[in-house]
């Protein structure tokens, strides 16, 4: 079922309304009949009174009345007397009892009784439309009650169904509102006892789960520490050893490089379990994007120079609610890996620009760009254009575009890749929306 | 005149709220939104009220059994889309990728053929009594009882579709499907009969003693399989053949989806 609320109020309403309803109909019928043995009860009293009467002797009157109707006959089939509504011939058999029959354009209900001491036929008939009128009159009262209450029927269902699954929806309220890294108990106090299984298992999930990440965090933080005093040492050793044999060892160089790129995926796998964003304990404030990205081109200035290439900042001066240290990081490996994949004397421009819908933040380089096949499983771990043959001098282990995924989730950006339609070249493109990123335009950047 | 306007009510009410019960819930295990519903009533209720005031001159066409014969004609369109839904239920439940347009188009369109007939015999119904005070209180709360069990029926019908093991489910709903156009069928051969166009012949039996037309279950089993006490050997011959030709329809629709899942492979 999709909603367990509509569940319980449409089942109830029906199964109520049913039980009601069905109950009504066959009370009417009950009390129809009920009531129509009342009537023929009444009819027979009416009769009853014309007998004492003895309508042989008397005049007989009844009360002028469309209602009812009376003829008196004697055992020898003459009529003796008869109401101004009824014909002049017999409204029914002579012969005793009961029956429905029609005269005057109605159904009348008509009783036929013989008194032997007068020996005379009594008729008396009432119209059937009149004695279902008042019936259905009397009756309908009984039943209007119930037809009414339905409403506030399906109100009170309404409300304690609704009241009922309160807590579910508190429950549901506060697992929703649990912030990625709050690995707390449960808040929810007192449970009823249908719910008391799901917070126990929450819970228990929860205590799982936090051990879990404080052990991985550990075995992190305990590995990169274990790995980086080595490397270090080692380092050392590499420069010591450079010193003892500087006629340029071949195997020496090669051990630098290898001990490099061992240090650069040590540093960057810490970065990636770091900024996930349910590890990463983001301190959100209002940072200028286009100051911070002034700043990480000076510290990148020097690398992409040494390469030949040229860098330039663009667009406007953007505030947006942000973690200054991971969009540093994020903005550090877009240029970076723009730097790195693109040839020298190649291009990079880092653009900040208000759209219509929030805050753009774009590198562009003119590298070979992506293949088409590729571009989507870029962000995977690991994952590097073109395997490890690509054409970079630069060391890489494939982290990069993780990290600034991981980055860009951590502020509900968007982030997509686009070869440039304008030349050969690659452009990532950050978007952070306006609804979730308070944000002013001021001036304009210079190159 | 209160139990007559409950039957009538019931009996036309009941009948749109089971197709509607059994197409709801086949729908949701066949994993289609249910937009089309809405639709359905709508385009239903305007069918209804048109048919409604079109009425008159209806009834007077062919010799004044006009209205006999568009209601017949509106059952036997019902009975047609819904052997086609028969037909694309297995299509649709093998291959839950497939675009659910044509299911949906034929659950609504056979929805509203039925609440056009019913809904204008309702209007017909009520209107007839609108001017008539001594009678209206009872009408109207006969009317509002009977629509009121109707859509109960309906309602619970739903949901013990619903509460059905998955495996159950689906068979259930289609096992409904054949029931109700078995029903349809034979109430439109029946009208037929009423309108002198086929020979009814006498009736092969009467349970009337056992279980009343009139009766609340009557009007449910009338609903759910076109129950009559008294039926002639050409209304159950057309509530067979109905039968069989939904299953048949069924049928090729699974055979013809299992032979597309087959080229597939």
């Amino acid at each position: 079922m999709k909603s367990i609320r509509l569940y319980l109020i449409m089942s109830l309403l029906a199964a109520v309304t049913l039980g009601n309803f069905v109950a009504a109909v066959y009370g009417y019928k009950s009390s129809m009949a009920e009531t129509e043995a009342l009537l023929d009860n009444q009819l027979a009293d009416t009769a009853a009174i014309m007998q004492t009467m003895r309508p042989g002797t008397h005049r007989v009157s009844l009360p002028p009345s469309e209602r009812l109707a009376f003829q008196i006959w004697t055992a020898d089939q003459r009529l003796v007397q008869r109401s101004e509504n009824s014909s002049q011939t017999p409204i029914t058999r002579l012969e005793e009892g009961y029956r429905d029959e029609n005269f005057e354009g109605y159904r009348w209900r008509v009783l036929s009784q013989f008194d032997a001491d007068a020996s005379l036929w009594l008729m008396v008939a009432e119209r059937i439309d009149i004695r279902i009128d008042l019936a259905d009159d009397i009756i309908l009262r009984a039943l209007l009650p119930i037809i009414i209450s339905l409403p506030l029927i399906a109100a009170i269902v309404w409300l304690v169904v609704g009241n009922g699954l309160s807590l579910v929806s508190k429950l549901a309220k506060e697992l929703r509102e649990k912030r990625a890294d709050d690995l707390t108990r449960l808040g929810t106090v007192n449970p009823p006892v249908e719910l008391v299984p799901v917070v126990d298992a929450i819970n228990g999930l929860l205590h799982r789960l936090d051990a879990s990440i404080k052990r991985e965090r550990r075995f992190s933080s305990d590995a990169a520490h274990e790995l980086r005093t080595p490397i270090s040492a080692l380092k050392v050793h590499v420069h010591n050893l450079r010193k003892q044999f500087p006629d340029n060892n071949e195997d020496l160089r090669v051990l630098d490089r290898d001990l490099g790129r061992l240090s650069h995926l040590i540093e960057q796998i810490m970065l990636l379990y770091r900024t996930s964003p349910e590890h990463y304990q983001a301190s959100m404030r209002s940072i200028n994007l286009s100051d911070l990205a002034r700043s990480v081109i000076a510290e990148l200035y020097s690398d992409v120079d040494a390469r030949g290439q040229t860098i330039s900042l663009s667009g406007t001066s953007q505030t947006i609610i942000g973690d200054e240290d991971s969009l540093r990081i994020m903005l550090a490996n877009l240029i970076q890996n723009a730097s790195k994949y693109s040839p020298e004397g190649a291009s990079i421009t880092v653009s900040v620009d208000k759209e219509e819908l929030g805050i753009w933040l774009g590198v562009k380089d003119t590298g070979p760009g992506i293949p088409l096949t590729e571009i989507n499983q870029v962000f995977d771990r690991f994952r590097r254009v073109g395997g490890d043959r690509h054409g970079s001098t630069v060391d890489g282990c494939g982290l990069g575009l993780s990290i600034v995924k991981h980055i860009a989730s951590l502020h509900h950006a968007n982030i997509s890749l686009q070869n440039n339609e304008d030349g050969p070249g690659l452009t990532v493109s950050v978007f952070f929306p306006a609804d979730l990123h308070v944000f002013m335009g001021t001036g304009r950047n210079s190159p | 005149m209160l139990l007559n306007s409950v039957v009538i009510i019931l009996r036309e009410v009941l009948e749109a709220a089971l197709l509607m019960s059994v197409f709801l819930a086949s729908a949701r295990f066949l994993h289609t939104r249910n937009r089309w519903a809405i639709w359905a009533l709508v385009t239903g209720a305007i069918g209804a009220v048109s048919y409604g005031f079109l009425l008159e001159p209806v009834s007077d066409l062919f010799d004044g059994v006009g209205q006999e014969v568009c209601n017949a004609l509106l059952q036997y369109g019902a009975f047609a889309s819904l052997a086609a839904v028969a037909f694309h239920i297995p299509r649709r439940s093998n291959n839950l990728k497939s675009s659910p347009a044509t299911i949906v188009a034929l659950m609504a369109l056979t929805l509203t053929f039925a609440i056009t007939r019913e809904g204008a015999e309702v209007l017909v119904y009520v209107s007839g009594f609108w001017d008539v005070s001594d009678f209206f209180s009872a009408v109207a709360l006969g009317s509002v009882i009977g629509a009121c069990i109707g859509f109960s029926v309906g309602v619970l019908i739903y949901y013990l579709l619903l509460a059905q093991p998955v495996r159950w489910a689906l068979p259930t709903s289609v096992l409904l499907i054949h029931l109700i156009a078995g029903g349809l069928a034979s109430q439109a051969t029946r009208l037929l009969i009423q309108a002198d166009w086929i020979q009814a012949g006498s009736p092969i039996w009467d349970t009337s003693s056992i279980l009343s037309e009139q009766s609340l279950a009557g009007q449910l089993l009338y609903a759910l399989v076109g129950y009559e006490a008294s039926p002639s050997g050409i209304e159950v011959l057309a509530y067979v053949g109905s039968v069989l030709i939904v299953a048949t329809a069924y049928f090729a629709g699974k055979f013809s989806s299992q032979r597309a899942t087959a080229d597939l492979e």
